[in-house]
Formats: C-alpha cells, structure tokens, sequence
C-alpha cells in the first residue's frame, strides 16, 4: 500500500482492460476490455460459455483476473476479497441469487454489513435487530421492493420474492456500479418489466448499470450499449441503437461476423 | 422514487409472522422443537420417577448434571460446527487429549507443592489450549489443505485418541491436586460449580449463536456458502472461529472431565463425538448445515444424559441406552423432515 498509483484519464466509473482468466487449460476469457460510465446502463450477452459469469466474478472480486487491469474511476484495483469489492461501492446480484437461505429478508439485506447495538456488547457483535429491520423496510421500498421484511427466512419466500430482496439489496447498497445477472430469471412478465423500471431508476441515481441476460427483448429495452462475447472474447461492443433482435441474435451466435 | 416502479412480486402476500403458515395448534406446537423437546425431557423424568421414586432427587439430578456438563460443552461447539455446514469428530479425542495433558501438568505442579487452586486453574488453562490446538489444526486442514469437515476432524480424532494412549501408556495420570474431586460435588442444589460454569458458557453461546454477528455468519455460511462469499464475509476466518471454538470448548471439556474422574484417563472421552452429534441432532440441527438452535442443543444433551442415568436407576440393563438414543435420534431427525416438508409445499 505504498503508492496509490494515479488515475489515468477514463470515462468509464468501473472498466476492464485486457482481462484473461483460464481455468486449468480452458480459457474461459481472453483480451477481454469493457467499461461503464455513471449513469449508463451496459447489456452483457453471449451464449452459454460465452465468459459472462466468469467477467461478472472478477466484477464482482469472486475471482481474480490471470492478466489484465480492473480499474474504479481510473484507478487500478487489485481486489482481493469481495468484501473490497462492496466496501468500494459496487454491488453483484448473482445469477440463482446469492442470498443465505435461512436467514430473514432484513438480515440477508444487511449481511456482511450488520448494524451492531452501542456500547461494549456492540463491539462483541451483538446485533440491532430491530433497526436493521426498519432499514431494510425503508430500503426495499425506496429501490421499489414491497416485500415485507418479516421474520421468515427467504427459503420460504417464492422465486419472485428471493429475487425481488435479492436486486433490493444490491441496489439499496450500491454507490457506484451494479451487476445484475440474470435479474429478471424465475419472473413472470409483469414482474420482469418491474425490474426493468428498477434498472431505469438505478441509472437515473447515476449508477453504472451492467446488465447480463438471455432475453434479449430486455437487453434492447433498456440499454444503452450493449456488449456481445463470444468463447471468451469480446466481438461486438456498440449503442443499442445499432442492434435489433435479429442483429443481435446474429452477433451472439456468430452468424454474423465481428466488427 | 415513484409508486409505479414499486415491485411486487405476483404471488401471494407475505404474511408477517410465521404463524399464519402453520395449519392447527398441533402442527404449530410440533414445529417448535425446543418445546417438544421439553416434553420429551419432563415425560421421561416423570416416567423413570415413576420407575423408581428414587430417581427424582437432588443427588441423582446432581449426577445427571455432573455427566451432562462436559457433553454440554463439546454439543455447544458442535452447534456452531454443524450450523456452520461442517462436523468435527475430534472433539471426544480433544475431551481425552486434553484432559492428559493437563493432568501431567497438574501432577508436575501437585508433585512441586504449588497449591490445589493454582493447579486446578493451570490445568484449565492447559487443557483450554490443548483443545485450541486441536481446532487451529482443523481449521489448516479444512482451510488450506481443503480437506471436507468429515476426513479433517476423522484424523485429529484418530491423532489425539492415538497420543494420548502412547503419553500415558494405557493407564490413568493421577497425583494432581488431591481436593480437585471435590469440585463435582453439588454446592447450589443439584448444581456443582463445573455445571454452573458450563450452564453460564451456553447462556453465552445462545447469545452469540442468534444475537450476535458470529452466529449470523455461521448460519449464512451453512446455508449457502457462496452467498457468504458474496457478501464480503470471509468464510476461511469464520470456519477457523468455529472449529477454534470447538476445539476449546472440548479442551475445557476435558478438564470437566477430568474433575469428575481426579485424573486424566486415555479413554475418557471415547465415543463421546457421537454423543455430541446426538444431542445437536435431537436439538433439531441439520446435518446439512444453517439450522439449529442453541436451546435445542441444550435440552437435547440433557435428554441424552437423562436417559442414561435413568436407566440405572430403573435396574434396566444400560446398554439399552443406545437403542434408546437411536430412536430419539430417529424421531428427531423424522420431525424435521416433516417440517421441511411443510414448507416446501408451502413455496
């Protein structure tokens, strides 16, 4: 922690460069450069083995990057731990959502993160329950949740629900940048639409927005850019202006040839 | 932010508090396994007084408890361990391990004129450290040599049983402070000051299992892992928490023991992981980790001890013990999967 290094000029919030991660001897991601500046919303797609989830654990500081950068507003990061991650603002849903099943909807909101009573049993680790509660009330509501925080533990919620606290949590707490993998599985259409007006309000907040899916309608919906990989590799990064779903759909399959 | 982006899942409303879920007052009453566990403690007191009236009296529960405490403490630990989706079967071999060492120190003290007090609370401190010892070496194994909870603590088990048969040759380790027996004996009712340390030690681990921060993460972590992870929890730190923990409360474990016995013995501890099993499993943890309570944990243990003793005073042969404790493990175990079964339909 001797020398900070200085921030190079860069439009992006949270960006990538050249980033590479093998496992064993299959490359799950090659040379692989991608950014998102505040305010802007970033579809992610590609095919199944496409390096999707692999790019969202070295987002999200899961996995360590074998080569390349990662870099917060210009400046390098070495994240070791996904607790570095959060602390610096940047908030992951993951795909079959990363919630702890027995635990309640308030203490899943706050995991990580729990506020402890005052005084000498605080600094043993005792918990403000009841705060925590009111908070993580007040917080899905604000993000546009309405599941109640109720005592019951999220394994008793129903896949809408999990994933309604799950993408509450991760907005509630961003600051910078949040990573959305596939929020709008185990939803039905109405519900799907409702997380698209949650992304809309992230990205008003001034948020980075990535955002991974397979429903490509979603993607053209609600980005501004979307970034297309292919076995690993990065081959189309443009306006969403320039993609309809056939074109789309193309570049994903590779049907139609990078640019 | 407006109304019109509120997000409201289509299904049915969540309802506020658990209750609303449970059908009827019976299947309420036996989803509260502390409480059927209560029942299960009071019907068998009730049944073995009934045996034999002898048995309800302040010098049988006094030896019930005497016998409940070391096992109390290695089912505390194993609470945590279990919840935290791991097992450690080296606690008995830790009770043993232990319990040796600090009786060689105690005896090296007694033999050297220091007095009984001083012994009796190095000796503590000892065997205190020997169980730390045991936990820090399974948390290496588990953490760094990723080997699974079952094959780590299989071999500290094998280990500790294995040295403390080559330090003491077979037999017991005698000679340490001569009023250390005295300790066992009730001072408050049935209560002798090792209980009443041990009762203390579990009104201190309930707290920290479901009001602290420690306990939170044991449960995420059992849960679901990864989630754990991804919440910026560093799971490697906790599992060596948990298995620290553990490992020093079946050292003091050892001490309790060796109160009881005015020695350390080579076979103190045999077998007494899978008492420690049993009771957390009668307690109404889950083997597969991120459910439990510490009050289940508790009553279950006292259930286990209580049956044994019981037993003997009904004049039934006591190897019916097992056969007992087999069923008690089978009906519990039978219960939750009828919860957990209940709540799947429910979701």
């Amino acid at each position: 922690m001797s020398e900070i290094p200085a921030p190079t000029a860069s439009e992006y919030v949270y960006e990538v460069r050249d980033v590479g991660k093998r496992y064993g001897s299959v490359v799950a991601l090659e040379d692989v450069t991608l950014g998102v500046r505040a305010g802007e919303v970033v579809g992610l797609v590609g095919d199944n083995g496409a390096g999707k989830s692999t790019l969202v654990k070295i987002l999200s500081g899961v996995h360590q990057s074998d080569s390349g950068t990662v870099l917060l507003d210009g400046r390098e990061q070495l994240w070791k731990s996904t607790h570095q991650v959060i602390e610096a603002g940047i908030e992951t849903l993951y795909q079959d959502n990363g919630l702890a099943p027995n635990l309640a909807v308030a203490a899943n909101v706050f995991l990580g993160r729990e506020l402890t009573v005052k005084g000498p049993l605080g600094r043993l680790g005792f918990l403000d329950k009841k705060k925590m509660d009111k908070l993580a009330h007040e917080d899905l509501e604000a993000a546009g949740i309405g599941v109640p925080a109720s005592e019951r533990s999220v394994s008793q919620l129903s896949g809408g629900q999990r994933q309604a606290v799950a993408i509450g949590r991760a907005v509630a707490w961003a600051r910078k940048v949040i990573i959305l993998d596939e929020p709008t599985n185990h939803l039905g259409a109405r519900q799907a639409n409702e997380v698209l007006d949650v992304i809309r309000a992230a990205k008003a907040k001034g948020l980075g927005v990535i955002f991974i899916s397979h429903t490509l309608p979603h993607v053209l919906e609600v980005t501004d850019r979307i970034v297309v990989l292919r076995l690993g590799r990065l081959v189309r990064d443009a306006p969403t202006s320039e993609f309809d779903n056939e074109s789309l759909l193309g570049t994903i399959t590779g049907l139609i040839g990078a640019t | 932010m407006t109304n019109q982006t509120v997000f409201r899942p289509a299904t049915a409303p969540v309802s506020p508090s658990p209750k609303h879920d449970q059908p009827n007052v019976v299947a309420r009453f036996f989803a509260n396994q502390t409480a059927v566990l209560i029942i299960v403690l009071i019907g068998m007191v009730v049944l073995f007084a009934l045996i034999n009236p002898a048995f309800f009296s302040i010098g049988v529960f006094g030896n019930i408890l005497v016998d409940w405490a070391p096992i109390a403490l290695i089912a505390i630990g194993e609470t945590f361990v279990v919840i935290s989706g791991g097992i450690d079967l080296s606690v008995g071999s830790t009770i043993t391990i232990s319990g040796v060492v600090a009786a060689f120190a105690m005896q090296a003290m007694t033999t050297a004129g220091v007095s009984d007090a001083l012994s009796i609370v190095v000796g503590a401190v000892v065997s205190l450290l020997v169980g730390l010892l045991v936990g820090l070496v399974n948390a290496v194994l588990i953490n760094e040599a990723k080997l699974v909870p079952f094959i780590a603590t299989l071999a500290t088990l094998g280990a500790g049983a294995g040295m403390a048969l080559v330090l003491t040759k077979g037999g017991p380790v005698g000679g340490g402070p001569p009023t250390a027996i005295n300790l066992s004996v009730p001072v408050l009712g049935p209560f002798s000051y090792p209980v009443i340390v041990v009762i203390v030690l579990a009104v201190i681990a309930g707290a920290f299992l479901h009001r602290a921060r420690f306990g939170r993460y044991t449960f995420a972590i059992g849960g679901n892992q990864f989630s754990a992870v991804a919440s910026g929890i560093s799971v490697k730190r906790h599992i060596l928490k948990v298995y620290l923990l553990s490992g020093g409360l079946a050292g003091l474990a050892g001490m309790v023991t060796y109160l009881t016995l005015a020695s350390g013995s080579p076979s103190s501890g045999l077998g007494d992981e899978l008492n420690a099993i049993a009771a957390v499993v009668i307690g109404g943890v889950s083997l597969t980790g991120g459910v439990g309570r510490m009050s289940g944990t508790i009553i279950g243990s006292l259930i286990l001890t209580t049956v044994t003793s019981g037993l003997i005073v009904s004049n039934i042969d006591p190897n019916w013990n097992q056969v007992v404790v087999a069923i008690l493990i089978a009906a519990a175990v039978t219960l939750q999967t009828l919860r957990g079964a209940t709540h799947r339909r429910k979701s």
